[in-house]
């Protein structure tokens, strides 16, 4: 049966390759799930040095890239679902196209990115060797509920988990204290200590705590710290995480701005001067990806954004951008309807047309990164 | 001339961007040169009478089960006779979601647990547990005749008689029988899912489960807030055209 399964998901997945289907990436994993609800729990699916799982709202997406970075510069070989396919069946599919025909790993470990209403789900069926929690706040309240509710869920998971996975935690999150009471393994914890940060281009606060998670779990993998500071100034941006993108003579960055504490977040850079840039472009969908309550841009700190939005030539687009335009001018920013569309080509084109933006922070929530990294660099995720 | 907000629980009720609403009361009201003053009243607060009377406006949101617990006593049993008094009295109120059910007579928990609450508002709420799914969706809604022939409604209203929102609630709340609906449900699951009424309407204080938050893109009843706290017959007229196409865009949305 096993190799049934295996031999399907390989055969699904070269004609999701052929027929060029990029948004099948998940389609192996479904198929084997149909037939065997339990295969990532198969014996024969195991690492040989394990897994490392990575959740949380935000900083999944960095922190798994770097950690994979970092592995693959000491020659180790890994598997990671860099697409950002965090559900049980992206797994799925990524471990399961890992096996040769043998049914043995290509790689030696497994790096996963998992949804944070996902990972209990996942936990019941893998005993990690390392589990990093970034962070746990408000993000799409319609599909995840609140914040406790998963938080509470992930308390019942964490005190099943064997004592040989260990866990890698912030130290700064007071809600995370509860998580680990019955938790019976080892705990380290990061904080935001800037100095790893400062040995990589990424910039933000933020990002010291997920270049810290990265560095430490690596670290517990028994990487040693001077091959892991090496490696650490070549690391590149993951896609819409801060990526640049040069478009018709104009500099772009993206900023994926997806809930309430990573908009501030980019906001942050702006307002603390680690970028500056004439244009900010805020494109703001309702789509499933992105959740189709959109009442969280008022959780957005309104000085926030007025300070990031003054002098610069704002622009605001997507499904729902009037709710966006409504929500800047009540913070107090300056908006010219002509600066307001519903079309990402139109806004892009206008941007294009305007020889007063040079170097443009756009603002995109999910599923408008996508688009927008499609426009400029001509391909939505990789 | 000033507008002195009583913003209950700013903290712990905050789930849904409610807070918005206080934003942009203050923002409107600020564009037509109204001092505002918002007044954060926290379960530390020691509130008095006489702070009672110096509020034109009570805005409470909803939260989260766990920040509900760090507020519910101190609700029923220190806040909540002020806040009733207040609401009889005429005062003007906007109370979302949590807060709505809060103020009602009570809430019957999933596990049949009863839990008592302020009682101004003739309305209870009963949970299902997951018997029946949370009502969650885009929402359109008519308001009631009572509020739309409200003189002080009348005179600030340049939008129409729709409301645009979002909703997430799993309780289904149910009127008593001399309480008014807020709305009528055009789309959406109101405040039951069943009768297709949204909302209610007591005296001068609102209750309604739209988030979105309510008064981003339905800037008269702002006005409306701002005109009756305030006892003006009339608001001078702002520019509210991307506002109101804001408002217009959202009643094509899928529910």
């Amino acid at each position: 049966m096993f190799y049934i399964i295996l031999y399907l998901a390989k055969i699904a997945n070269f004609f999701i390759s052929i027929l060029n289907l990029g948004a099948g990436y998940t389609w192996p994993g479904h198929i084997a799930l149909a037939l065997y609800p339990n295969i990532l729990s198969h014996k024969k699916l195991d690492f040989p040095l394990g897994v490392v799982l990575i959740s949380g709202t935000n900083g999944k997406t960095t922190t798994s890239k770097l950690l994979t970075h970092i592995l693959e510069s000491t020659d180790v070989k890994v598997t990671h679902n860099k697409t950002g396919a965090n559900l049980l069946n992206g797994l799925v599919s990524a471990t399961l196209l890992d096996m040769s025909l043998l049914g043995s790993h290509n790689s030696q470990i497994g790096v996963f990115e998992v949804d944070e209403n996902n990972l209990p789900l996942i936990l019941e069926r893998i005993n990690p060797n390392v589990l990093v929690l970034l962070n746990l706040s408000r993000d799409q309240l319609d599909r995840y509920g609140e914040v406790d509710l998963i938080l509470e869920k992930w308390s019942s998971s964490v005190e099943t988990l064997e004592a040989s996975t260990e866990i890698v935690l912030d130290k700064t999150q007071p809600y995370f204290k509860k998580l680990i009471e019955n938790f019976k393994g080892e705990i380290t914890y990061f904080d935001e200590e800037p100095s790893y940060l400062n040995k990589t281009s990424l910039i933000g606060k933020f990002n010291a705590k997920n270049v810290n998670a990265a560095v430490y779990t690596s670290m517990l993998l028994g990487i040693d710290e001077v091959d892991i500071e090496n490696s650490l100034e070549n690391f590149e941006y993951a896609y819409g995480r801060g990526e640049q993108v040069s478009y018709r003579d104009k500099d772009y960055r993206i900023l994926l701005a997806k809930n309430p504490a990573s908009f501030e977040n980019n906001l942050e850079v702006i307002n603390d001067s680690e970028v500056s840039a004439d244009t900010l472009l805020f494109v703001f969908n309702d789509n499933i990806p992105d959740g189709r309550d959109v009442s969280w841009i008022y959780d957005i700190s309104p000085e926030a954004l007025s300070g990031a939005c003054k002098g610069k030539n704002i622009y605001v687009c997507g499904t729902r951008y009037m709710d966006m335009a409504v929500r800047l001018k009540y913070a107090g920013v300056d908006i010219k309807e002509e600066n307001v569309f519903a079309s990402l080509e139109s806004t892009v084109a206008a941007i294009t047309a305007n020889e007063e933006s040079l170097s443009v922070l756009a603002f995109p929530n999910y599923s408008a990164m996508l688009q927008l990294r499609k426009i400029l660099t001509g391909k939505a995720i990789l | 001339m000033k507008l002195t907000i009583g913003y209950f629980y700013p903290e712990l009720l905050n789930l849904y961007g409610d807070d918005g609403n206080v934003q942009i009361l203050a923002s409107r009201a600020r564009s037509r040169g109204i001092e505002v003053e918002v007044i954060n009243i926290t379960p530390k607060t020691e509130l008095t009478e006489e702070m009672m009377h110096s509020i034109d406006l009570v805005f409470m949101g909803g939260g989260p089960d766990s920040s509900q617990h760090g507020m519910y006593e101190d609700l029923l049993h220190k806040k909540g006779p002020l806040l009733s008094k207040f609401i009889e009295d005429e005062g003007v109120g906007l109370f979302i979601c949590g807060s709505y059910q809060l103020l009602g007579n009570y809430y019957k928990a999933a596990n049949g647990k009863v839990l008592d609450g302020v009682g101004v508002f003739d309305v209870h709420t009963v949970s299902f547990g997951t018997k029946k799914p949370r009502c969650i969706g885009n929402v359109v809604c008519e308001i009631m005749p009572e509020l739309r022939h409200d003189e002080t409604f009348n005179s600030v209203n340049k939008l129409g008689d729709t409301l645009v929102g979002f909703e997430n609630h799993g309780g289904r709340t149910y009127l008593g029988k001399n309480i008014l609906p807020f709305a009528k449900v055009l789309m959406g699951h109101g405040n039951n899912s069943e009768d297709g009424y949204e909302g209610m309407l007591y005296k001068n204080s609102i209750g309604t489960y739209l988030h979105g938050p309510i008064l981003a893109r339905n800037p008269h009843l702002a006005d409306y807030l701002i005109a009756k706290s305030l006892n003006l017959e009339s608001l001078e007229e702002l520019d509210d055209s991307l506002i109101n196409s804001a408002h217009t865009a959202s009643k094509k949305l899928k529910q």
